[in-house]
């Protein structure tokens, strides 16, 4: 009998390998899959391929640079409304600067050192006054879309209805040109993506942070204090939101007040897309901000592209996404409850 | 392998499982198992961690399916509970279903003992009662309130207001929330999961009236407890189980401890069981030392010392402090006034600083506040030692972590699929040595144990017991917080009982002390 249980468990343990292997291949593989699905689409309506996929790495590497420093916040099993707002105040004073300046240095520094502030804010401001952070970024999407919007309108430099600040000084417009390259982009993602990994896997304080959004009671009980884990995440976060700020500014060469407006519902899209767990904790992944970030972008040109002769374009992609998306949390929490039942 | 209850063979029978076989990824908890019960028993279930006590009770209340189960029979019935509520509520019956206290916390924190008690029927107290039985509008709630008094006056509990909140109450009391919520649905079938252990004295005599109550009648019990001596005492019968199996049925005629626990382990246990000594023995350093320690009602004016070597045992009912003195040891809680101190006059303010002065602390709310459910056990065990194997006290290295988790693993003997295996899947036992682990791993040189073989079977008992001598052995200073005076006397040099917050008396390791000397000071 016994040898028919070690059997039995052996051939489990097999299948349980095989089921988390899959399960952790599966966003990589939609992301394949969409991948393919859209070059069948660019190169059946013949469409330049090189073109369009420029245009997919540029609007997805400021989403994923952004959720890359996020994934910090939402290990946690937090959640940060503002990041959006965060970014366009930060690309505001970025490009406020480089017109002043015409440094690139400064402008990401700039950009950067805002969105680390602004996050500090929240982080500090919810530790004080003992509010769950994300309670603390939902006041700080507004206080920030304000502040950009009055900067924003107060020294806008167009003409039409929709205020923005632009680069227009064409020395400095070709010194935003000169890094306004996919390969220099993908550097600054793969650096940021590498200290994130690096952070996060291999240092006490990527393993404390993950710890910590399984069971802040837990982590609490084992020295791990919340206060200062959650300072770490939204300081990561808000580099990643500096980074993007700037890596914006570098392909637009302009803000307005439009700018990443959605972009905190995407972060959140994005990375649950990437095969994050909702809830964080130890099953969070650095990768899940870059695959998702990407699977998320493709599949929002994909349905443009499917749905370009259809009015109403816009909502009926977001309706799509959205369902997609629950199904996806659905899928997850499914698995979550099976293996959460007690013995 | 049909293990039927043959002293009430003339019984009827209430519950018959057949085949029913459960596998959790590539653990097989239960391996068709068939199992029989009957009107007025009380039937015992007892084995190890992970025997598959709680799965296969578990899947009779309708808290999960069974992988494979040939037939499932309840009053004659086909029984499918689709929840653990419609197995309460007998599938839509209303009353006459099964009912199972769990055996870690299921009740919800932020709201009131009235609210845990009515959580899903809260309809009925609204204000407004439609005649096609909807209701709406505010909840009213001095009715919510006194249904609840009632429904735990009827389970005999008369000590917790139904206006508390959940979270006011200490672990013994929620448990006895659970305990009138289940009866107030007056299930027919009533299981207990290894709960007696979260219980002090008083909250045990509520159970075992409600148990006597159900003895005899046309309703039956079962009971699932690793405390042999309570389950000989409580049951009828016991059955034992071992990996899934059930290994043999006992009627109280044939009870035999070594004999019971024999089938339980499969052999024969040798060695002590506590600890062989009867001299008090420690070194001459403070390790830990409480001044005037005041929190509230819970502590007024504790002083203790914890030498380096000794184990030092505090004792009481559930709600005498000795819990919170735990806590406020650790850091966790912030006494009113006082201090507590590590070593040579550390000062310990939180569970940082504590860890800091070589502190380790088990929680009795083992799954809320020692463990990380959903993370691994490397994760788990690994935590807390960072600072052992971290190369420069900051870089992880994957290589370094896996010896110093498996390290562990080998020297507690956690029965486990591997070190990446979720702590969730463990039994309680093993839960519990991936807490020590976790600790001693470490190299806690002061370890608080509160209650620390709670729901733990014997084998793992013993075994924590041999670490607990071993560790004083080498120079480790342990608080030993227990509800169970056996082991209090088994294990300590030195006992504190507690009572209403204060130390009332000192008792030294001796070979003539008994459960009467001690007892009259707890009550």
């Amino acid at each position: 009998m016994e040898e028919v249980l070690k059997s039995r468990s052996g051939d489990a343990v097999k299948k349980q390998k095989v089921k988390n292997i899959i399960i952790m291949l599966l966003p990589i593989a939609a992301l394949v899959v969409l991948f393919a699905v859209y070059v069948a689409i660019i190169l059946a309506n013949d469409y330049n391929l090189a073109i369009n996929l420029e245009t997919i790495v540029n609007q997805a590497i400021v989403l994923v640079l952004v959720a890359t420093g996020a994934i910090f916040i939402f290990t946690l099993g937090s959640f940060d409304i503002s990041l959006g707002a965060s970014t366009l105040f930060s690309a505001t004073v970025g490009i406020l600067v480089f017109n002043a300046t015409g440094s690139l240095l400064l402008l990401f520094l700039t950009c950067i050192a805002v969105a680390v502030a602004c996050s500090l804010l929240n982080s500090v401001l919810s530790s004080v006054f003992h509010l769950p952070m994300f309670v603390m970024t939902v006041a700080m999407l507004s206080v920030l879309t304000s502040i950009a919007g009055t900067i924003i309108t107060t020294n806008s430099t167009s003409a039409g209805a929709n205020p923005a600040i632009s680069v227009s000084d064409s020395v400095l417009r070709d010194i935003l040109g000169s890094v306004d390259t996919v390969w220099f982009k993908v550097l600054i993602l793969a650096l940021f993506a590498v200290v994130c990994i690096f952070v996060f896997n291999f240092t006490k304080v990527g393993r404390r942070q993950k710890f910590l959004g399984g069971n802040p009671v837990c982590a609490k009980m084992t020295g791990i204090p919340l206060s200062v884990y959650g300072i770490i995440a939204f300081v990561m976060a808000g580099i990643g939101v500096g980074l993007g700020a700037a890596v914006n500014v570098t392909y637009t060469m302009s803000v307005s007040t439009g700018t990443a407006s959605d972009i905190g519902m995407s972060v959140f899209i994005a990375i649950v897309f990437g095969g994050m767990p909702i809830s964080g904790g130890a099953r969070s992944r650095i990768y899940a901000a870059i695959v998702g970030g990407f699977s998320y972008i493709i599949l929002n040109n994909i349905l443009n592209l499917l749905l370009s002769s259809v009015d109403g374009r816009y909502g009926y992609v977001q309706i799509i996404s959205a369902v997609l998306f629950l199904a996806i949390v659905y899928v997850a929490s499914i698995n979550y409850r099976v293996k959460h039942l007690p013995r | 392998m049909d293990q039927v209850i043959n002293t009430t063979a003339r019984r009827e029978e209430i519950l018959k499982v057949r085949g029913m076989t459960k596998t959790f990824g590539p653990v097989v908890a239960l391996n068709n198992v068939d199992l029989t019960l009957r009107k007025g028993d009380v039937l015992g279930l007892i084995g190890e961690n992970g025997s598959g006590k709680s799965t296969i009770t578990s899947i009779v209340a309708g808290m999960q399916k069974a992988t494979k189960c040939d037939g499932m029979y309840y009053k004659g019935e086909e029984w499918k509970p689709s929840s653990m509520l419609d197995a309460l509520d007998c599938c839509g019956k209303g009353r006459g279903g099964i009912g199972m206290v769990v055996q870690e916390s299921g009740t919800i924190p932020g709201i009131t003992v009235a609210e845990n008690i009515f959580l899903g029927e809260l309809g009925q107290f609204r204000l407004f009662q439609m005649k096609n039985g909807k209701s709406f509008g505010p909840v009213r709630r001095k009715k919510l309130f006194a249904a609840a008094d009632e429904a735990l006056k009827k389970a005999g509990i008369e000590h917790i207001p139904a206006k508390a909140p959940m979270a006011a109450l200490d672990f013994q009391s929620r448990k006895l929330v659970e305990i009138a919520k289940v009866i107030l649905k007056d299930p027919d079938v009533l299981i207990i999961d290894e709960t007696s252990t979260a219980l002090a004295q008083d909250g045990r005599e509520i159970l075992y009236k409600i148990i006597n109550s159900f003895r005899g009648t046309d309703k039956a019990v079962i009971f699932i407890s690793h405390d042999l001596d309570e389950i000989m005492d409580v049951c009828d019968t016991l059955t034992v189980l071992r990996d899934g199996n059930i290994i043999r049925t006992f009627e109280r005629a044939e009870y035999d401890p070594d004999e019971i626990r024999k089938a339980m382990i499969g052999r024969e246990m040798h060695g002590d069981y506590y600890r062989s000594d009867f001299e008090p023995a420690c070194g001459e350093e403070v390790a830990l030392k409480a001044e005037d320690v005041c929190l509230g009602e819970s502590l007024k004016h504790v002083s203790l010392e914890l030498h380096r070597g000794e184990i030092l045992g505090i004792g009481g009912l559930a709600q005498c402090g000795m819990h919170e003195l735990g806590k406020v040891l650790f850091g966790s809680l912030a006494p009113k006034s006082g201090r507590v101190t590590a070593g040579e006059d550390r000062e310990v303010r939180s569970e940082a600083v504590a860890i800091k002065y070589g502190m380790g602390y088990v929680s009795k709310d083992r799954d809320v506040e020692s463990l990380n459910l959903s993370a691994s056990i490397k994760d788990n065990i690994a935590i807390a030692g960072m600072d052992k194997y971290a190369v420069k006290n900051f870089l992880i290295l994957d290589s370094r972590e896996k010896k110093y988790v498996d390290r562990q693993i080998d020297e507690l003997s956690i029965k486990c699929s591997g070190r990446d295996q979720l702590v969730q899947q463990l039994s309680g036992g093993n839960k519990q040595k991936v807490v020590f682990g976790k600790w001693i791993g470490c190299g806690s040189e002061i370890l608080i144990l509160d209650c620390p073989t709670r729901g733990v079977d014997i084998g793992v008992k013993q075994a924590m017991y041999r670490l607990m001598t071993k560790l004083k052995g080498e120079g480790k200073a342990i608080l030993l917080i227990s509800e169970e005076l056996p082991e209090l006397m088994g294990m300590s040099d030195r006992i504190l009982i507690m009572k209403d917050g204060e130390v009332k008396k000192q008792f030294m390791r001796s070979r003539e002390l008994t459960d009467a000397d001690v007892i009259g000071y707890m009550i």
